[in-house]
């Protein structure tokens, strides 16, 4: 019962060219998707900083997808390529450190994609549902608050 | 403290029947910092606008952010509107409530959080927001054309006729490119020569285009409106001022069994040469490998006969630099090296030849005056195969890809074929018949039901002599892979069109990107094919990818107008999404340490090392820089460097990383 | 040894070099040791599998200011100057660059760019307590390596003495010290210092030399060095590039092939 009320919050970390323009098609196509997620619409997936993945599950976040361009398609050529090689070792890295990867969801959503957003959110909201809050990163986080340290 | 206005759009129903915007204005004008907030039916229509503006004016408001529909719809249009009321309009962000949101949600409490949700975080990027201001970069207005085949011939014209100046630079001794070398075109059967000859001569007559042959560009500094060329001018030891073309020096040159080039090695020339005798310029230049003066130091007979005392021996290489505010790359292609079709026995075999020298053979300028007649022994050929695909499509020779042109080609051959010698018989081995094109189908069509050409779907396995016949082993795969063999008197490969022999090189001088296969690679596939990755760079013809005539000449007026769109204005506006590398006052300067790993990352060459001097010219620190005018804002740099020292305007580490925290706080 | 000692003599007697930095008995094991002058050699001890990376001072202007200085290298030092050398931090022939090798052989390095062919027969290997480490932590489930770790990141103290120990951590301002925004929380809790590593780990991903001088310098004894050496091994698997070899064609995070792999991304 308690896990039903439980509702994730996902921040997606989207290109400007085609995921966060694929996510405006299933807003025109009218496709219905979970409301969990809040996008951030990044110039490419290239700029983004894993240090803001890193930032968003420390701020409460449960769930996180990270999209952009199909590899050949991107529109400055290679940041999807560079994002691709820092992802994976990234991943390597937080899995290695026991941080939950299946709370982070890497794909690719072109420009036409409108449906295969709103499934990818839609996924990854069950997905994490069903992983429940992530309480272990956020007690790690509130470690301060918790009196355990008062400089 | 900020001040900024929050302004939520209905969008009629399309927003305000979902979300509460009523509720979100109310919500947000809690979020510290917000001066005003307020909703509108339609944010987007001129009273919609004035609202905004009237805010700006009335409470002096320093960010403004429009809950409404995608940035991708009306960014600029709410950004025009600040502009007008004097705030920067880089000061301005949407939040996307209609695409994200109303549209894609049911209408209930959690849609209406999820709209004041993206509102917060908008607002707490606005805080971090900068002004920026356009980039304003200046224009050369002279466009550098590399290569002089069809493609550099038509784009320089192109350009040339749109008022602006070219210079065109060719490193043969003559413009044309293969296509002089043509003898007659698909899928018209127009002589090559007579199309072709007319456009060199105006190249040559352009007031706007100033010509270099045999001459190479040597290096490319700069950004897009300000490039600086050098270019070599390869010492040609006749000197064109003087000549008068008369001819002279070549019919007395000693040294009259060079292969020539033009015709693809199947006719002799001598070493001071003109390659063709429609060339432009149509003045000779000095092959110094075969040259006896350059071998032996004596000879020198051309000078001696020499009318207007035009030959300059040892006269060294001249660098030029030239100013240009933009390049078009048409340097062509080649066609394989034909040492490795062995299976075919090329080489081996003088009856085997290629494309090109078939060309060569049926062009009326050839070395047989267009008659087909055997390499070997000057026979007419009685029959004829033509194998296709080369060396294209071949995966085993490192060639996977279409060369394009081949089937249109030999088809042509054929039929020429066919014209030239009545009695005759033609084969052609094919893989598939790619003839997509205005009238290539019909055609190839007419190659077969008309003049009566063999098509034998198949490869040819082996080509070998017997009896002074070339014996074409292969299979006919349409009849069931049953085994053909043809005695024939010629053999003729289409083979494979790839990137000139230092096509890489030239692509690192310019700083443009390639494919795998040496070909100069566009910025877009599909919306940018004449474009390449690096700003002012443009493309045309089969530098590309193998491609026909039609296709090249539309390409390279393309790449023309792009040229001349951006030489319509004496300064070029540059959205001003592009990072910066910090600098800071001495003793720090910059907190880059210099790694320069970001120069690699960058896919537009942008980024270059600085050194940062003192006044007697020490250097203190080296540094990175971002060229404005070259940077295209994608910031795959910033997030990959360590100490942060790049920063991205418009979506900087503070404006992301509070949209990130806005996102999640309540 | 012998041979080492000799040709140190020689350089400070001919003037060649006025510092040399190296190793010398310290109270718990080896310790740097910068020998201004003949007479000093003497104290000079060496061994291939000796911390810290000395590599580490070349970097440091208030060391090497205005002296002429050789260093003797262990292998992962001379990994770490090749890397130096890449990334535009040492000149050319700005040191003198000795190394005793496995088998006791005297080899002087001229330039940086001359390192290459000697470590590429040699490959950087953790040690076997390292692997067994890393092989319990892989074992484990995701909660359990989670609670290992935290309970090792519980105990950091934020003394930056992982970084200072770093040839490779050479910024002059690492991304700890930026507040706009502040990145990463300046005091010590256990979430702030595994954000920490992990920009560490990550910001020599591709560049480390899995040394451990960073494992080593941490009095706390974290093994942090663990993370690194974990990455080199998912870069080894993933990109094939060898442990320790500076790449000739950028790092790793910097270039990218199109047909890296993907089997995460859906």
């Amino acid at each position: 019962m308690e896990k039903k009320e439980f509702e994730p919050k996902i921040i997606a970390f989207v290109c400007n060219w085609c995921t966060y323009a694929g996510a405006d098609l299933t807003g025109t196509s009218r496709m219905k998707y979970a409301s969990n997620v809040r996008v951030v619409r990044f110039p490419c997936t290239g700029r983004i900083d894993f240090m803001l993945l890193l930032k968003a599950f420390a701020e409460g976040a449960d769930g996180i997808i990270v999209s952009g361009c199909h590899p050949n398609d991107c529109h400055y050529t290679a940041g999807n390529f560079h994002a691709r090689r820092r992802w994976m070792v990234l991943r390597g890295l937080m899995d290695f450190l026991g941080i939950d990867i299946r709370r982070i969801r890497f794909s690719w959503v072109s420009a036409g994609e409108g449906a295969k957003w709103a499934q990818l959110v839609n996924e990854h909201v069950e997905t994490v549902r069903e992983l429940g809050p992530y309480e272990n990163y956020k007690k790690a986080a509130e470690y301060l608050k918790e009196g355990m340290y008062n400089g | 403290m900020s001040k900024i206005g929050v302004f939520v759009c209905h969008c009629g129903e399309n927003i305000g029947g979902t979300v509460d915007c009523e509720k979100v204005a109310q919500e947000a004008a809690k979020i510290p910092g917000v001066e005003v907030s307020t909703d509108y039916k339609y944010m987007c229509s001129d009273p919609g606008q004035t609202i905004i503006k009237n805010a700006i004016k009335e409470k002096g408001l320093d960010g403004v952010v429009v809950a409404a529909c995608s940035p991708r719809m009306h960014e600029s249009t709410f950004r025009a509107a600040c502009a007008e009321a004097c705030l920067n309009p880089y000061m301005c962000e949407i939040a996307n409530i209609r695409e994200h949101c109303s549209w894609v949600h049911e209408k209930g409490e959690a849609t209406t959080q999820k709209a004041l949700d993206l509102v917060r975080m908008q607002v707490e990027k606005v805080k971090k927001d900068l002004p920026l201001s356009t980039i304003k970069v200046p224009v050369t207005k002279k466009a550098l054309v590399i290569g002089g085949g069809i493609a550099g011939i038509q784009a320089a014209l192109d350009i040339a006729n749109a008022g602006h100046k070219v210079i065109l630079v060719e490193k043969e001794p003559s413009i044309g490119g293969h296509m002089a070398q043509l003898s007659e075109t698909f899928p018209t059967l127009d002589c090559s020569q007579c199309i072709l000859t007319p456009r060199m001569v105006e190249v040559a007559q352009h007031p706007n285009i100033t010509l270099y042959t045999y001459a190479e560009v040597e290096g490319l500094e700069g950004f897009i409106g300000n490039f600086t060329a050098r270019i070599r001018l390869k010492a040609r030891s006749v000197d064109l001022e003087k000549c008068t073309g008369c001819g002279m020096c070549t019919t007395k040159c000693p040294t009259k069994k060079v292969p020539s080039e033009f015709n693809a090695l199947m006719g002799l020339r001598t070493a001071i040469y003109v390659p063709s005798p429609q060339s432009v310029p149509n003045k000779p230049t000095i092959d110094k490998e075969h040259c006896v003066y350059y071998k032996t130091g004596k000879c020198k007979l051309c000078e001696k006969v020499c009318p207007t005392g035009a030959i300059t021996f040892d006269a060294p290489d001249e660098i030029i630099t030239e100013e240009v505010g933009a390049v078009v790359v048409c340097t062509g292609f080649d066609v394989a090296p034909t040492s490795e079709f062995s299976e075919y026995g090329y080489g081996r075999y003088k009856d085997v030849i290629t494309g090109l020298q078939f060309e060569r053979l049926a062009s009326a300028s050839g070395p047989t005056m267009g008659e087909i007649r055997r390499p070997s022994d000057g026979t007419v050929p009685k029959k004829i195969v033509f194998i296709a695909c080369a060396g294209s499509r071949d995966a085993a020779k490192g060639r996977p890809y279409c060369s394009k042109i081949c089937c249109m080609y030999t088809a042509k051959h054929a039929m020429l074929y066919q014209h030239k010698v009545h009695d005759g018989e033609s084969y052609v081995f094919y893989m598939d018949i790619r003839a997509g094109g205005k009238n290539y189908d019909e055609f190839v069509r007419r190659a077969i039901e008309e003049d009566g050409v063999n098509y034998i779907r198949g490869r040819v396995a082996r080509v070998y002599e017997r009896d002074g016949k070339l014996i074409v082993k292969g299979v006919d795969t349409l009849l069931g892979g049953e085994q053909v063999e043809i005695e024939a008197d010629m053999v003729v490969l289409a083979t494979a069109g790839v990137a000139n022999k230092g096509a890489e090189d030239l692509a690192q001088k310019l700083h443009i990107s390639y494919d795998k296969y040496n070909f100069f690679a566009e910025a877009h596939p599909k919306l940018k094919p004449v474009e390449t990755n690096t700003a002012g760079i443009f493309l045309a013809g089969a530098c590309q990818s193998p491609k026909d005539i039609p296709d090249t000449v539309a390409a390279a007026s393309g790449a023309a107008v792009k040229v001349a769109a951006l030489f319509s204005k004496d300064q070029l506006l540059r959205e001003p999404v592009v990072a910066v590398v910090n600098r800071m006052p001495p003793p720090v300067f910059s907190t880059c340490v210099g790694c320069s790993l970001c120069v690699d990352i960058c896919p537009y060459s942008a980024i270059t090392m600085e050194n940062i001097k003192d006044r007697a010219g020490n250097v203190i620190k080296t540094v990175a820089s971002i060229n404005p005018g070259l940077c295209q804002g994608c910031g795959t740099c910033v997030a990959f460097c360590r100490s942060k020292s790049i920063d991205l305007q418009g979506f900087s580490n503070e404006e992301m990383y509070s949209s990130v925290m806005a996102a999640l706080h309540e | 040894m012998d041979k080492l000692k000799a040709k140190l003599i020689e350089l400070f007697q001919s003037g060649e070099i006025t510092l040399a930095i190296g190793y010398k008995q310290g109270t718990r094991g080896p310790r740097p040791f910068f020998c201004r002058s003949a007479s000093d050699v003497e104290q000079m001890i060496f061994s291939n599998d000796y911390q810290p990376n000395l590599a580490v001072y070349l970097t440091k202007k208030e060391v090497v200011k205005d002296e002429k200085v050789a260093i003797v290298c262990t292998i992962s030092a001379l990994r770490s100057i090749a890397y130096l050398a890449r990334e535009n931090q040492i000149g050319q022939s700005q040191y003198k660059i000795i190394h005793l090798s496995p088998n006791d052989e005297l080899m002087i390095f001229r330039s940086p760019w001359d390192i290459d062919p000697y470590i590429e027969e040699i490959p950087s290997t953790p040690s076997e307590d390292d692997r067994r480490v890393i092989e319990m932590l892989d074992a484990m489930t995701s909660e359990e390596r989670w609670a290992w770790w935290a309970a090792q990141f519980s105990k950091c103290i934020k003394c930056y003495a992982c970084r200072a120990a770093c040839p490779m951590c050479y910024c002059t301002r690492c991304i700890v010290d930026n507040n706009r925004p502040q990145w990463i929380d300046p005091w010590a809790s256990p979430l702030s210092n595994m954000e920490w590593q992990i920009n560490r780990v990550m910001h020599l991903a591709g560049r480390c030399v899995g040394c451990g001088a960073c494992g080593a310098a941490c009095p706390e004894g974290i093994p942090v060095h663990l993370l690194n050496r974990k990455i080199l091994d998912n870069i080894e698997e993933n990109f094939g590039i060898t442990a320790g070899l500076a790449p000739r064609e950028g790092a790793v995070l910097n270039t990218f092939k199109p047909d890296d792999k993907e089997n995460f991304i859906k």
